[in-house]
Formats: structure tokens, sequence, C-alpha cells
């Protein structure tokens, strides 16, 4: 039923791509025994790696945000607690193994305490923090070298050049796809496109692609220009479900622009795929992509790039979204809502344990997009 | 990470079944120094050609100290203001502004001196010429120096230090000893002098003796009873940190290791009948400084070591100065795995013939904390000794519940009640 027929209807695989995000990856050995699946966390595990490998990357989600697992403190991230606790269950035992990336504390944390207490392989990279620090891509490129070696262990498999080359074109691929529907956004549901671009880590790529390739004409059907809706940029960690997302459209919003890490954020950037050296134009696409807090190009570069998209969308509001315990998330939000209102964008900090939105949030965004309504842009264009 | 502080420390610890120093007298002095010349920076620096910069305790000091330039640490000012209860204060500040309860209290405490210096002790910091972060201790010191540098507007310098989750890499070595290089470039640019391979190497062999000094001294602690307890180590290892390769702290040190060696010649533990030997892992709780160790010096129980202050301690790693700067401070035990550092524990168990030991979970650090639990198993079953985790904050006293800690170190020393 998963297999992609040739002649499923567009709606039929629009639903297919809902429900993979809602399922984030639970039944994944029922729909697709044949494939071997790698868990990864962080937008910075290069997936093409993962996919010349013969593996599909599956970014892994917490299935509660209140798991307190003894192997971490209570003042961790909801997203360490939650897969970690997973893991002591073994709920990811199927996975050939799970890939770490050095960015936060919390994620350097988790790689040394799965390997001490889970089940699974794991394997680290630990790419540059400063992008453009002298000798950077030098680094960079001798640890993917080693990531490949260790990945061709793990699957007892070299990973060929021409590999990698196919795997950079599907990233690329992937990547347009994803910007073609990105610049459906203001027209578009907002959890809708929050949904399908979740589906895109949690689902085998081919057939993500494949649904996704059929859908976006039915998506461009679907997209309608006139509303009066407030336009809104969020910024944020990982968010493991569209709460947030239904809320704000309930509410009468529209995300315009999206800088989550399980977002946009994850396909952004531009693939080169023509150098004929697929390391190196691997490692261009993640030093150049917008970057997370976690990463530094030059000082302001972050904020100078957010200002900037919220101009571009012509966004009247922005969501900055601190996961509890998140400290790189967290030092931005202050410089970035300061930014923002320098330009004239208003801006509401949201703390949230996990994901999911409340009561209490919604009392706060209500009264956020109805002042947005009030300004004086939304009128006039009403 | 970490820091000390110097004074008034004297007087409680008289009333605490707890042996003074007598070089406490002379880190004061020491201290009170660097202090001073710190705070009148703004009057000599300029003059004399002297940058200001405000780094971080991994920074490659040694490297600004050939270029002649004068170190500030906001670790070591933020636990000066813990230890004079100045945090919560500072912290409502930085909160107020936007900063999280939840990020480090040593830099939320240092962004509130920053913005309200009249409610930091001592007058706050002297403002920086520039910033020189290195990344081997925390990620959150990048996110707290770029803060700062937009607020001074003035250049920051960063060392990215990769994460060993093994040992050194060939790369990562290459990788770090690039921006050194780098950076000696860009500190000849702001300081308009040229980098003096001598002058580092003369900086390098001083900060490769106080480091010694620094280990011998602990090494005294090997012997029963030990002739200092946690909070001695905690207090004088300011100068290692602030002093590092310059002459004040070796003189010091050295003052300090005849003290110490003496009291093990006489057999004096810093513990009245020292009965249970610890180890402690995290940095110090600053504004419980006494209180705490209290609980544990009036049964008896004295830390011998510390995985904290033992950070300084560790030897210089071989090569060309740039090349020992590049593999010394990439190899930071922060900057490791919790295998690691699981086995760090153990040997200091092990040489400091210790009977259990305590964690502080510290919810200001990260990545000194989050993997403790994992460590504390490992240890655990590798040595046979029990292991303590208390929960608490390095600054922010509101993160200390007296009752519960009290209650957990009673029956954590109750179950070395058949030791005598
Ligand atoms: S949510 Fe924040 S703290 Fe947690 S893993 Fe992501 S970046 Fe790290
Ligand atoms: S997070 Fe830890 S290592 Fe980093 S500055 Fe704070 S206390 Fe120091």
């Amino acid at each position: 039923m998963t297999k992609i027929e040739t002649h499923s209807a567009p709606n039929e695989l629009l639903a297919l791509l809902l429900e993979e995000s809602t399922l984030k990856g639970a039944e994944r050995f029922q729909r697709y025994p044949e494939r071997k699946f790698f868990g990864y966390f962080c937008s910075y595990f290069p997936e093409e790696l993962i996919l010349a490998a013969g593996l599909d990357p599956l970014r892994l989600f917490p299935d509660s945000e209140n798991s307190t697992p003894a192997e971490l403190p209570a003042y961790s991230c909801s997203l360490a607690r939650g897969t970690l606790d997973m893991e002591i269950r073994e709920k990811w035992q199927d996975l050939v193994g799970i890939g770490f990336t050095h960015t936060c504390d919390t994620m350097q944390c988790l790689s040394g305490i799965w390997a001490a207490s889970g089940h699974s392989k794991t394997i680290d990279i630990v790419p540059p923090v400063m992008l453009t620090a002298q000798g950077a891509s030098r680094y960079y490129q001798s640890e993917l070298t080693n990531l490949i070696q260790e990945l061709a262990t793990l699957t007892q498999q070299d990973i060929t050049q021409q590999a990698l080359q196919d795997a950079l074109l599907l990233c690329a691929h992937t990547r347009n796809l994803v910007t073609e529907l990105d610049t459906l956004r203001p027209n578009l549901p907002s959890p809708i496109v929050f949904a399908i671009l979740r589906a895109g880590q949690l689902m085998p790529r081919a057939e993500y692609v494949k649904a996704l390739e059929q859908c976006l004409p039915t998506l461009k059907e679907m997209a309608v220009t006139a509303h009066r809706r407030a336009k809104l940029l969020v910024t944020s960690a990982v968010l493991e479900n569209d709460s947030l997302f239904t809320m704000i459209e309930d509410l009468g919003g529209r995300v315009v622009a999206d800088d989550t890490c399980t977002g946009y954020r994850h396909y952004s950037g531009h693939t080169l795929t023509e150098s004929g050296d697929p390391l190196s134009d691997i490692i261009k696409r993640y030093t150049g992509m917008p970057s997370c807090p976690c990463k530094n190009r030059s000082l302001n570069e972050r904020i100078s790039y957010l200002s900037e998209l919220a101009k571009q969308r012509e966004a009247q509001g922005a969501i900055i979204v601190i996961r509890k315990y998140c400290e790189p998330h967290a030092w931005d939000a202050v410089t970035l809502a300061e930014t923002f209102r320098n330009h004239g964008i208003r801006t509401l900090t949201l703390e949230l344990e996990g994901a999911n939105v409340g009561g209490q949030e919604r009392t706060r965004l209500q009264a956020f997009i109805e002042s947005l309504s009030q300004a004086p842009e939304l009128s006039k264009e009403g | 990470m970490p820091n000390a502080q110097s004074t008034k420390h004297n007087e409680p610890a008289k009333k605490r079944n707890y042996r003074p120093l007598v070089s406490t007298k002379a880190l004061q002095k020491t201290m009170g120094r660097y202090y001073a010349i710190t705070n009148y920076h703004r009057y000599w620096g300029k003059p004399l050609r002297r940058p200001l910069a405000w780094v971080t305790s991994g920074a490659p000091v040694e490297l600004l100290r050939a270029f002649k330039i004068h170190s500030a640490y906001p670790e070591q000012y933020a636990a000066i203001y813990s230890a004079r209860q100045a945090t919560v204060s500072l912290c409502e500040v930085a909160e107020t502004a936007g900063y999280s309860q939840d990020l480090c209290s040593y830099a939320r405490s240092n962004i509130g001196g920053v913005l309200r210096p009249d409610l930091a002790p001592l007058g706050g910091m002297p403002k920086p010429d520039l910033l020189v972060a290195c990344n081997n201790i925390c990620g959150t010191v990048l996110k707290w120096y770029e803060v700062l540098a937009r607020h001074f507007n003035v250049p920051l310098l960063v060392l990215d230090t990769p994460f060993l989750t093994g040992e050194l890499t060939p790369q990562a070595k290459e990788y770090v000893l690039e921006q050194l290089n780098a950076m000696a470039v860009d500190l000849e640019k702001i300081t308009g002098r040229k980098l003096n391979q001598q002058s580092l190497a003369e900086q390098m062999r001083r900060s490769a003796e106080i480091t010694s000094l620094w280990k011998e001294t602990r090494q005294y602690c090997q012997a029963s009873p030990s002739p200092l307890n946690a909070p001695d180590l905690f207090i004088h290892m300011a100068p290692i940190v602030v002093l590092r390769g310059s002459q004040e702290g070796i003189n010091y040190y050295r003052k300090l290791e005849a003290e110490v060696k003496e009291r093990v010649k006489l057999g004096q533990g810093a513990v009245n009948n020292e009965r249970i030997r610890l180890v402690w892992d995290n940095i110090a709780i600053w504004p419980q400084l006494f209180s705490f160790y209290k609980l544990f010096a009036e049964k008896g129980a004295c830390f011998v070591t510390d995985t904290y202050s033992g950070g300084w301690a560790a030897d210089h790693a071989p090569g060309t100065p740039m090349e020992s700067l590049a593999a010394t401070y990439t190899e930071v035990f922060l900057n490791r795995s919790p295998e690691y550092r699981a086995n760090q524990l153990i040997n200091l168990i092990r040489d400091y013939k210790a009977n259990g030991f305590v964690m502080h979970s510290n919810r200001s650090c990260k990545p000194y904390s989050l993997v403790q639990e994992v460590i504390r198993r490992k240890v655990m079953r590798e040595t046979g000794v029990p292991g303590l985790m208390i929960e608490a904050d390095m600054a922010d006293p509101r993160a200390y519940a007296e009752e519960p800690v009290r209650n957990r170190v009673q029956a954590f020393l109750e179950t070395f009640d058949d030791l005598t």
C-alpha cells in the first residue's frame, strides 16, 4: 500500500506524505520492509552519505516530550530525553546505525551517553563550528572521508564515487522540489507544507521524491492567493509535529518563512552537483546553507539572513521558538528579537517544552496575531 | 567553565573543623594585585599599547601574553559575583533583557554585569578591546561571546577545537594549528606587534612550570590525611587560571607547594580526623562554598581531589609552541568523551585511594553535567566505590535546595559508617 503506484492519484500521495509525517517513522518495518534506515538527528549530518551507503535517512523524533530517562538530567531538552528514552526502550533497534553531528553541547553529550547506554551502533561527525575559519574546509573534508569509511564498515560495502554523485543529485532534486513548495508557502495552509517537509526526513528518499513530484501540481492548484492572514516568520529548533503551525493557521496567521531545523532550513542552501568532486560539493552546501545557531560563518550572518528573509517574504511578525533548555536557540533569540523589532517586525518569543502548544500559547498567539492584523499594512491589503 | 575567587575565606574556615592555609595571605595579595591592575587597565592599556582581552578559561592565553595582551576572565568574575551573593540580581538583569534562565549562570551574570555594572562587585569588568573564545569547554562560550562582540563592537577571535570523540586526530590538530596561525596574524594587526617566537616559547615554558607546580601540589593530597580539601583547591586555583604563564603565578604556587609539602611531612590533614576520602566532579558550588563542604568536613569527609581544578594540571603536549598549544587546548577533558572522563575519574579514585565520589549535576554547565550519570555508573562498576549526585548550580543559588541536599549528603555519608 505504501509503494507508490505510477497512477496513484495525487491526493492519495498527498495523504501518504501527511500520513508519513504523522507516523514519524513508527511503522517503517511494516511499510518498507525491504529498506534499511539509518537514524540521525541534525541537519548537519550529511544525508548524501547515508544515501550513498545504500541506506535511507530517518530523522529521530521523540514519541513524548515528557520522557525522563535516568541517563539524562531533567534540565536537558526533550528532544534528547525523548529519543534516548526510546533507545532504552529499544525502539530504534532495527536501524543500521545512528549518526550524531556535533552541533550543540546537548548533542555532543547525547552521542557519548547513547554509546554508553544504548544498543545501536553510533557514528559521529564533528564538522567545524567556525565554518569559514582557516583550514575549516580541509578539516571538513577529512571528517567526511572518515565518515564514508565508517559507513562502509557498517554496511560492509564500499561507497563509490558514482554512488556519492547519485546521492548528491537525489538530494539536489529533493531540495529543488521542496524549494518549489516553499515558494507556495504564502498561499498554502502552513501545517500542510510543514508536514510535507517533515515527511521528507522520515520516508525512504526515492518514495518521497516521487510522491512530492506528483503532488506538486495539485498543491499548486490548491494555492490560493487572496487571503487576509497575518504573515509570519517562524524560527525554531526541531519541531516534531504541526501543533504550532496548526494553531497559527487556526488563529488567522500564515507562516510565510520557515527557519526551523525540521522545516525549510533542513533543505535550504545551494546544492552544487557539477564539480566532479562530490565531497567538495557536499562541503560547500553544508558550509553555505543558512546556518543554525550552533554554527558561525560570521558574527551577524544568521541574524542578517533572517531579517532579510522576513523582509523578502513581507513577514509582519516573527515567532521565535525556544525549546526548553535549548541553549543555542535561546542565545540567538535575544539578538533576533531586537533585530526584527528594529526592522519593524513584531516578535513573539515562545518557550516550549517540546513541539506541542497548549492553552497558554493559544492566548499569547491570538493576541499577537490580532495585533498584527491591526497593523496598518495588513488593513490596507484587505 | 571554571573559576575561583580569592578573598575573605580565611575567617569562616577557622570556625569549621578546618585547617586554614597560611598561603591564603599570599593568594590574596597576588590576586588583589591582578584585580587592581586589571581594573585600572583603562589608564595604562592604551599608552603602553597593551589591549585588554576578555577570554574564556580555555583560551590559549600564552599566545595572547606573547602579544602583551592583558587578559580578564568573565568566568572568574562570575565566580566572584557568586561568592559575593550578587549573582541573582545580575542574572535578573540579563533575564529581563531576554536571556533565558536556563542559560549558563556565568554567562547570565556576566551579561547582567555588563548591562548594570553598578550592581556588580568590583564595579564589573573593565571594557574589553577584544574578545577571545575557545569552544574547548562548551558551545555556550561562542554564543555568549557573540553577544559581547555585538555589545562592545570589538573583534571576536574564536578558536574552534573539534570535540574529541576518541583521540586527537591529525586533521583536528592541523585545523586548530591553522587557526592559531591565523589568530597570530589577527593579533599582529590588533596589537601592532609582531609575533615574537622567543617570547611565545618563554610563555609556554612558564605556563608549563606553573602547571607542574599545581600538579605536584595536588599530588601531595594522595597522602593520608590529605593536606587539602576541595574548597582549598577551588580557592587556590585562581592564579593558575588568570596568571598562567606569569612569574607572579609561579612564585605563588612555589609557596603553596612548600606549605602543602610541610603539612604532609607533619601529617596534618585539611580536615580534622579525616575518615572518608572523596573525589569531587564538576565546578564548585560557589554560593555555598563553605556551608556545603562543611556537611562533609564535620563527618570527617575530605575531598582529596577533583576534576574541575584538576583541569589546569594537565601536562603540555609536545611540539613547537604552536603545536603544543593546538594539542593541549584541544585535549582538555571537557572536550572529550564520557568514556575518557570516566577513566580519568577512575584513575583519580585509585591514585588518591578514595572511598567514594560526589558529582555536582550543575544545571548551568551542560557539557560537564549531561554525561555524569553514565560516568557515575561506569565508575561505580569499575571501582566498587559509591557515587552521589547532587543537583545544584555553580553560581545561581536559586537552583540549590538546601534541605534535600543535606538529606542526600547525610544518607550518603552514612554508607561509610563502618570506616573509622
Ligand atoms: S533542541 Fe537545542 S539543545 Fe536540543 S538538540 Fe536541538 S539544538 Fe541541541
Ligand atoms: S557552560 Fe559550562 S563550560 Fe561553558 S562557560 Fe558555562 S560553566 Fe563554563
